[in-house]
């Protein structure tokens, strides 16, 4: 639900009031001095390769600073550039020089770096791991002869003197420093000026008028300065916010294209895994449960008409049994096949995803209490997975966590939806390979969502899963 | 007769039990595994083992796999595979071995007592017992497809019945005419097709197999 746009006058009036022209002056201070520390840090340290290196994961961390402070204050929400890849230089030697071309053509298919020797039969590979350096050559049919790896201080330099995450936060802040300062600007003089100006004649009375000089009835010209700076500044501050915006999420998002390709046809690889995965669970659920049963069930009954055909007599007591089980049987397979189909979608669903989680927190052996605040319902396939994601962990508290009270919680703000379950269980939980947990980590990584996990031992245990509001 | 059950699912394992021992056979092992029924065939060398196709550990073909093995080691055995789905590739699977005693069914079928009855009888006196539905498939699936056109309708009816491994028999009795009037439309479908002819029922049988299994 969104409230109808107010008439532009009275947003103009409005605007100093608020909350987001006060969420947008709380970025500008705060991001002053992060700015200042930024550029005060980097500036010394561009005096040769061996700082850039060290200073490159400082940088990194300014970056993370400056995104959490736009997720937190202005709601914008840039994705973590990917964290630096290790070179991973190999000498590899090979018994001669065709062999070499063999596999180095093979690393460059694998998406590596390498370079031919030219004094002796060899290839230095790049941004591969040693595994698959000599899986590749064991593909090729390659005898390798040597594989040297780079010591570890140079592939920890490499990896850092040219990271371009880091040198891409550094124009940031270069950048930033003056458009904050800027915005100091702006702010003190609208907000300031705009407040010192509407007071202006109380000021003249106590003689502060500085360099304004006017007589006490011309002291109340000066109050229309006052009111349009007032309503200026968020304005201003608004514009400044924007350009500051768009060049974090120039640079300090994720670094390239390319890269965030990668990331997509990862997650979308992840979705159609998981929905074959799905699919083939299902398809098993109904031969192993439903389709056995009906097919006992056709079995009793083909055996009762038998017996009712008998030319010697109908043997009634037994008839009579083959027909109770194959009732017992066909109520067993509606159950069966009741759960099953509330598995593949739980119809309360449909009525949204508050209701839903109702639903579940009731049927929980564990006591939960339930905190919901969805005010607009995200698209349908994200509230699924919110919902079988809160199964999951519901299923999880009452199957391993011993725990006496849960609580489930589901909070929608605009393009964020957070399912959070906490327990004062053992913890200690921790996603084990094929368990729960990593599937769920799987499937919220299909949408691009995120899990957290925080089960020290002794408990308590809290597990977040965000999730975009639209897949 | 001596069976052996292999069939993971406990609610039809205990059904399959349930009817063939009303039917007086003897179930001398009924098993949910494909080691445990290879077991249970060599220690028991029924005269029938009931194998499922899907079965642990990987429930894929493990049951196909198993009954493939049991024709080697114990060729006296007759197998009657069933399943959930019938699958073209698994029968062609099963009849490469073509020395006869092997049925295909779909799970279904069982619903029919008696002629599930029938089908193991079939299997354990050497003979076929193939599912509808795969005759079907191997009727539309055959590179000689076209050449079944030149067939009569009741000529292809019999036909397919033939494949299911039926007796002339049976196949009279199903369209209410002599067995005489079976075995002519037989000789004149072994005539259409160019298949050599064969006296015995079972090796007929055969041929058509072989002849609708070519790709």
């Amino acid at each position: 639900m969104t409230e109808p746009a107010a008439p532009p006058l009275r947003r103009v009036i409005e605007a100093p009031f608020t909350r987001r022209a006060w969420a947008e002056l709380g970025h500008t201070l705060a991001s002053l001095p992060l700015a200042f520390g930024a550029v005060a840090f980097f500036v010394p340290m561009l005096e040769n390769g061996i700082f850039w290196a060290i200073s490159a994961d400082v940088m990194r961390w300014f970056g993370a600073v400056a995104r959490f402070l736009a997720r937190e204050l202005l709601g914008e929400d840039i994705p973590a550039p990917s964290p630096a890849r290790p070179l991973n230089l190999f000498k590899v030697a090979t018994p001669d020089a065709a062999a070499a071309i063999r596999l180095f053509e093979a690393a460059q298919a694998a998406g590596g770096k390498a370079r031919v020797w030219e004094s002796k039969p060899g290839v230095t590979v790049k941004r591969l791991p040693q595994e698959r350096v000599a899986e590749l050559a064991a593909e090729a049919g390659i005898a390798i002869t040597a594989i040297r790896p780079q010591n570890a201080f140079n592939s920890w330099m490499g990896a850092r003197t040219l990271d371009p995450v880091a040198w891409r936060a550094r124009a940031y802040f270069a950048l930033k420093l003056p458009l904050a300062v800027v915005s100091l600007n702006v702010i003190a003089g609208c907000w300031l000026g705009g407040v010192f100006f509407l007071t202006f004649p109380a000021w003249r009375t106590l003689g502060l008028n500085g360099a304004f000089a006017a007589s006490l009835s011309g002291s109340f010209t000066f109050l229309p300065l006052g009111v349009v700076l007032l309503l200026a500044g968020p304005w201003l501050t608004h514009g400044l916010t924007e350009t500051d915006r768009w060049l974090m999420r120039g640079l300090l998002g994720p670094v390239s294209r390319t890269e965030r390709i990668r990331a997509l046809e990862q997650s979308r690889a992840r979705a159609v895994d998981d929905s074959a995965a799905r699919l083939r669970g299902i398809e098993r659920d109904l031969h192993d449960g439903t389709q056995a049963q009906l097919v006992a069930l056709a079995m009793k009954l083909g055996l009762a008409r038998e017996k009712l055909q008998d030319a010697g007599g109908v043997d009634l007591a037994r008839v009579t049994q083959l027909i109770e089980d194959a009732h017992r049987g066909a109520l067993e397979a509606i159950t069966d096949l009741r759960i099953l189909a509330r598995g593949i979608h739980p119809p309360v669903l449909d009525n949204g995803l508050a209701d839903a989680l109702a639903t579940l927190a009731n049927r929980s052996a564990v006591p939960v209490e339930l905190v919901t605040d969805i005010p607009e319902r995200p698209s349908a396939a994200i509230e699924t997975i919110a919902y079988f994601s809160a199964a999951e962990l519901l299923a999880n508290v009452a199957r391993h966590s011993g725990a006496r009270h849960a609580t489930l919680e589901a909070v929608h703000v605009p393009g964020l939806l957070r399912v959070r379950v906490t327990d004062d269980g053992a913890g200690g939980a921790h996603p084990a390979p094929n368990g729960g947990l990593r599937g769920l980590a799987e499937r919220v990584r299909t949408v691009d969502g995120r899990i957290g996990i925080d089960s020290p031992h002794g408990g308590p245990t809290t597990v977040t899963v965000e999730l975009p509001s639209h897949a | 007769m001596r069976i052996v059950i292999a069939e993971d699912a406990a609610v039809i394992r205990a059904g399959l039990t349930e009817i063939l021992t009303d039917r007086g056979h003897d179930i001398v092992a009924a098993v949910g595994d494909a080691s445990a029924l290879l077991a249970a065939v060599a220690a028991h060398e029924p005269d029938v083992a009931i194998v499922d196709v899907r079965m642990p550990p990987d429930h894929t073909d493990e049951g196909l796999r198993a009954a493939i093995a049991i024709r080697r080691a114990h060729p006296r055995v007759g197998i009657l595979v069933f399943s959930q789905y019938v699958e073209t590739r698994y029968a062609a699977d099963l009849l490469r071995m073509r020395s006869g005693g092997v049925g295909y069914l779909l799970k279904d079928r069982v619903a029919n007592v008696a002629e599930f009855d029938d089908a193991i009888t079939r299997v354990a006196a050497g003979g076929t017992a193939l599912d509808p539905e795969v005759v079907a498939g191997l009727l539309t699936a055959t590179r000689h497809a076209a050449a079944l056109d030149v067939l009569t309708p009741r000529e292809h009816d019999v036909l397919a019945l033939m494949a299911e491994g039926r007796s002339n028999g049976a196949i009279a009795d199903r369209f209410f005419v002599s067995e005489r009037a079976v075995e002519k439309h037989i000789s004149n479908i072994f005539s259409k097709l160019g298949l050599p002819p064969s006296d015995s029922d079972h090796r007929r049988v055969l041929a058509v197999l072989a002849f609708l299994g070519e790709r």
